[in-house]
């Protein structure tokens, strides 16, 4: 029972259930006293925030700042030696790998969520009909796919920057390790709170929640409110770690334009994730508050204006599809010199585009909103300013092509994966403009040809990058290779299932099929394409599952890795073994060339400083 | 060159070239960065020499041009590695990219050794500007460009001649189409450009030999591709996002003759009125040809007006204030629907109701068809169109004065004067000319074109009957 106890997530999980009894307890009682009859809903809002916090204290998240403000002394990190095995990996640890690990469980954990919603809806969708859900349940799904998706990007983004960018600048830990171990377990409560909204009536306003539909919506609609606030959270606070992190811990030499190109994304979207998400909580919060308050934010009686909501909610929400791409394109970047065996083609160009991604990205929300209602003076400017997204992203494609060019080219599972998303995005990429035009978006928007857009973004973006980045990666966290052969299974099943799936998606989109309708009227003719997407969906489907028992197999029997795998330059490969040891490099490093000389022989990107830092 | 700043408590420096413009030039550099610090640099310019000075002067650092291929590397590493003096080698290369290896004495490591005994093969270091290298390069380039051509052409025939859009219906649709097709060319394009430069490189540079260690091109970048890459994409989407300003503004052109439409949607349904008529529908019926212009509006939730055929969409939102209109000229007579495309609730799927276009002639059939279910008695309707198309806020029907003349005791006049001073008897084919064309006939004491002239497109004939029938009833 004791050593039960001793695992931060055990105790966790209990303050959430305490803290949720006492929220809801204290509010009633308050309402009780004042003579207020019972209300369900303020009892659960209450009792979710009391949970989070509940969770929080459990785990002991606040133990070091308590002392810090009663003047005690807490170790540094360096002083700090965990005990080794899987206990600490569901317990709060500082060790930014740990973190960075327990950050990629739960991302993984609601990856898998997230596409089993998905797949349940596409039974229900493979024929016109209903077939086994019910609508609102239907309506219910989609939105829970978007966000818990969405969360897990953000997660699995947290995952790869605090697993590797200090060991790629050369950092001993994040600039923060407390504030990191908070940022990532107030993902835990967060997310159970999300979860918790299939269980008290659903919400069926897809993930965007727009009012005045979120307002009629059931009490599920308030928990999907706490749970994507507190996440934000955990997205704003981690994001200035990195950044902090980034700026002030790198190794001796590396200026910003030798830091490995990974470190350049992690920024750019840090920044984005730092300024923007606080948009997406607030005009959630607002919502929250006209149905708790009745303040009528959005409610055209009470003065208010619906399209309000929108410029609020797609302020973060559209630069947030950056947030969840450029660390992807950072991976693509990183991974293509090794493979390529030739430098990375423009690396100032690469990394500058994507700030200007990020920059750019910030004043195109409009987009989301041509057919809206909002001023219509206001379609023209953000049309221009959308499709100007595509020059920095023009420059990253032709940067990747011409590295290819002239290279000594090999393709092992993670270069597959890193060649994947760059065709899978570009296909994203070119079906970008369409909805970016005015006019053709006046009839592609809220269709499936957005679906399938999207879709591909978040794919090539996202997911095939991810898998790159953990076959790759995996051995410094586990000392062992993933298996080559599951993995080229993984991504030959899983490449042309996708695409077969998104051309789907966008040729029912352009003829004629809405978003979001758990019905589709048998005369315009998709079953037979809808058939096709289902089935290419299952088979993404079993494609991860082949990885994740790829991930568990390897975990235990997996070839030991030994050395620099794949001829790397970067330090992590150079300097340390596999797996990745405690405190990073037990000799720290300088950088004495550039990162991405491949083709320069004799030339090398870091060494190990003989003398102690500092000296030079 | 940040080598430089890195070489504390360095003395004595020997710089070692055939070449004599690297030695002199690289002296310069370093008495300008070094300044204020003592010091003293020798250059050679052969082997012999540098040999030599390695032993008898004991320089603590050596710079060696990358590229000079006359100097014995295996003779100058023997000597490097046997003495135990600290010395450093710095390998300066003077090709585009400048870059600066430095190998240390004490701590060089046997691979490193090897590294730089293995420089003097040309397979390390090729020169990407050597002339052999420039014509294979431009031959795949050339093979490349040419697949990109034909597999553009390829696609964009597919794109073009596969169904990827529902059936043009609207004026609207046109232009939106024809810039379909022209994004379709771009995105033809631009993916063949990326694939096959991709799929070329797969296959003509994937790595073939089982020499693990062979090497890629020491290619860095190009400013020149890079900016060229930046500038062109910049054009087009400017150039494409003013089409479709244009193509918008297409979109929303304005038709005074066309037919008022109020749209309401509400949890899950459409309802069309048409204020000109005083109907209520819940199809929508529209005439070919002949532009619609919707008001939309919503009783609840936020929900989209969208005609897949006629392809513009707009959202319908709830709130007096926030009115929202779209035109679309129906070009096709047939049977569409309207489908919400906001998601709306429970039944979202299913908020679809029919669109008929009909000829002007059946659309005016189903219109008296409309009106004759709303009441058998000719001047009630009359009274009715006279309220719903704004007559009586210019024409009063108690005598009273208004911008128009009024309507009571109006029909049986015989003494009506005009501004031309005839006098007329007012009968219904006067009453009807009064209406279609108002100009005709001016009242005396009424200025001429204020009353609207376009009646006879608005109102159907047995509308413009009914008023008529209205009129005679106001004694």
């Amino acid at each position: 029972m004791k050593r039960l106890w001793s695992i931060g997530l055990v105790r966790g999980l209990v303050g959430q259930i305490l803290g949720f009894l006492i929220g809801m307890g204290l509010l009633s009682a308050v309402r009780a006293v004042m003579g207020l009859p019972w209300k369900t809903e303020p009892a659960w809002v209450a009792g979710a925030f009391g949970g989070v916090l509940g969770f929080m204290v459990a785990l002991g998240a606040f133990k070091d700042w308590y002392a810090w403000a009663l003047g005690r002394e807490t170790p540094d990190i360096e002083e700090i030696e965990e005990e080794p095995g899987w206990r600490r990996y569901l317990s709060y640890s500082l060790d930014h790998k740990v973190i960075g690990v327990q950050y990629g469980v739960l991302s993984l954990l609601l990856l898998a969520l997230g596409g089993s919603f998905a797949l349940i809806f596409r039974v229900e969708l493979a024929r016109s009909g209903m077939q086994f859900l019910s609508l609102n349940f239907f309506n219910t799904l989609i939105g829970m796919h978007g966000m818990v998706l969405i969360i897990s990007i953000l997660l699995g983004f947290a995952a790869m920057a605090n697993f590797l960018v200090p060991l790629l600048i050369g950092a001993r830990d994040m600039a923060f390790p407390r504030l990191n171990a908070f940022s990532f377990w107030i993902a835990v409560p967060a997310s159970i709170t999300l979860l918790s909204a299939l269980f008290v009536g659903g919400f069926d306003t897809g993930w965007t929640a727009y009012p005045p539909l979120s307002i009629r919506a059931p009490l599920g609609m308030q928990m999907f409110f706490v749970g994507v606030f507190f996440n934000g959270w955990s997205s704003i606070l981690g994001a200035l770690n990195l950044i902090t992190t980034i700026i002030r811990l790198r190794a001796p030499g590396m200026s910003l334009f030798r830091m490995p190109i990974f470190a350049w994304a992690t920024l750019a979207t840090s920044i984005i994730a730092l300024t923007a998400t606080q948009l997406i909580g607030l005009s959630f919060q607002m919502v929250m508050f006209e149905r708790l308050f009745g303040m009528g934010f959005f409610d055209p009686a009470k003065g208010g204006n619906p399209i309000l909501f929108q410029h609020l909610f797609w302020f973060y929400s559209h630069p947030a599809v950056y947030i969840f791409v450029l660390p992807g394109l950072g991976v693509i970047s990183e991974l293509l010199p090794v493979f390529v065996r030739k430098p990375l083609f423009g690396y100032r160009w690469v990394a500058m585009s994507s700030l200007g991604i990020a920059l750019v990205g910030f004043l195109v929300w409009g987009h989301h909103m041509f057919t809206s209602g909002m001023e219509e003076y206001l379609r023209v400017p953000f049309m221009y300013s959308t499709l100007l997204v595509a020059v920095p992203t023009g420059i990253k494609f032709f940067s990747w092509v011409a590295t290819l060019w002239q290279g000594r080219i090999r393709t092992p599972v993670p270069m597959l994966f890193v060649l994947g998303a760059i065709v899978v995005f570009l296909m994203g990429g070119l079906s970008g403009p369409p909805n970016g035009v005015v006019a053709t978006d006046l009839h592609l928007h809220d269709t499936y040809f957005v679906v399938g857009h999207f879709h591909d973004t978040m794919f090539g973006g996202y997911i095939f990058p991810l898998f790159a980045a953990i076959y790759y990666w995996f051995p410094k966290v586990s000392g062992r290779r993933l298996n080559e052969t599951l993995g080229r299974l993984h991504f030959w099943l899983m490449t042309p299932s996708f695409l077969v799936m998104t051309f789907g998606q966008m040729w029912v989109g352009m003829m004629g099929m809405r978003r979001r309708i758990a019905d589709y009227d048998p005369a315009q003719g998709f079953d037979t394409a809808h058939l096709i997407i289902t089935i290419a969906g299952f088979l993404i489907g079993l494609s991860v599952l082949i990885f994740f028992i790829n991930l568990i197999m390897s975990l235990r029997r997996g070839e030991v890795a030994v050395g620099n795998i794949w001829q790397s330059r970067s330090p992590e490969w150079q300097l340390l073994p596999s797996p990745a040891p405690m405190h990073n490099y037990p000799q720290p490093f300088r950088v004495v060339g550039e990162p991405y000389d491949y083709g320069l022989k004799g030339s090398r990107y870091v060494e190990p400083l003989t003398q102690p830092a500092g000296d030079d | 060159m940040m080598g430089f700043q890195q070489l504390d408590g360095v003395r004595r420096v020997l710089i070692a070239s055939a070449n004599p413009l690297f030695g002199r030039g690289l002296e310069r550099l370093i008495r300008q960065q070094w300044q204020g610090r003592r010091f003293e640099i020798r250059v050679v310019g052969t082997m012999e020499e540098t040999l030599a000075l390695l032993e008898s002067w004991l320089p603590d650092l050596v710079i060696l041009d990358y590229d000079d291929r006359s100097l014995d590397r295996k003779r100058f590493m023997d000597l490097f590695v046997s003495g135990n003096r600290a010395m450093q080698v710095m390998l300066v290369s003077l090709q585009e990219s400048g870059s600066v290896v430095v190998y240390d004495r004490r701590v060089l490591t046997p691979s490193q050794a090897e590294d730089w005994l293995s420089l003097s093969e040309p397979s390390g270091f090729q020169s990407p500007s050597s002339g052999k290298e420039q014509s294979f390069s431009m031959k795949h380039f050339a093979i490349a460009g040419s697949i990109v051509v034909v597999l553009t052409l390829a696609t964009n025939y597919l794109l073009n001649t596969i169904q990827i859009l529902p059936l043009q219906a609207s004026v609207q649709a046109q232009p939106i189409d024809r810039l379909f097709s022209l994004q379709f060319m771009l995105i033809a394009f631009f993916f063949s450009l990326i694939v096959v430069f991709m799929g070329y490189s797969l296959i003509v540079f994937r790595q073939r030999a089982k020499d693990e260690s062979e090497e890629g091109a020491y290619i860095k970048g190009s400013t020149g591709l890079e900016v060229v890459w930046t500038i062109i994409p910049i054009g087009i989407v400017i150039y494409l996002s003013y089409l479709g300003s244009l193509a918008l503004a297409e979109t929303r052109r304005v038709d005074p003759q066309a037919v008022e439409v109020k749209v309401v949607a509400g949890q899950w349904f459409w309802r069309f009125e048409y204020p000109q008529y005083g109907i209520t529908s819940d199809t929508l019926y529209l005439p070919v040809n002949r532009q619609a212009h919707l008001r939309l509006t919503s009783l609840d939730v936020i929900h989209s007006f969208w005609v897949p055929e006629f392809r513009v969409k707009q959202d319908a939102l709830p709130g007096e204030n926030l009115e929202r209109e779209l035109r679309v000229t129906p070009t096709m007579v047939g049977q569409f629907k309207v489908r919400c495309a906001e998601l709306c609730g429970t039944s979202h799927a299913y908020m679809e109701s029919p669109v008929v276009v009909v000829s002007q002639a059946d659309f005016e059939t189903w219109i008296s068809e409309q009106l004759q279910a709303i009441g058998a008695d000719p001047a009630t309707r009359g009274a009715k169109w006279a309220q719903t198309n704004g007559c009586l806020s210019c024409h009063s029907v108690d005598g009273s004065p208004g911008v128009g003349p009024t309507w009571k005791g109006l029909y049986g006049l015989t003494d009506h004067e005009l501004a031309d001073g005839s006098r007329v008897v007012v009968d219904e084919e006067y009453l009807r000319t009064a209406i279609v064309n108002p100009n005709a006939q001016v009242v005396k004491g009424y200025p001429a074109n204020v009353m609207p002239a376009n009646y006879q497109a608005l109102l159907s004939d047995q509308q413009i009957n009914d008023i008529i029938e209205y009129i005679k009833t106001l004694r």
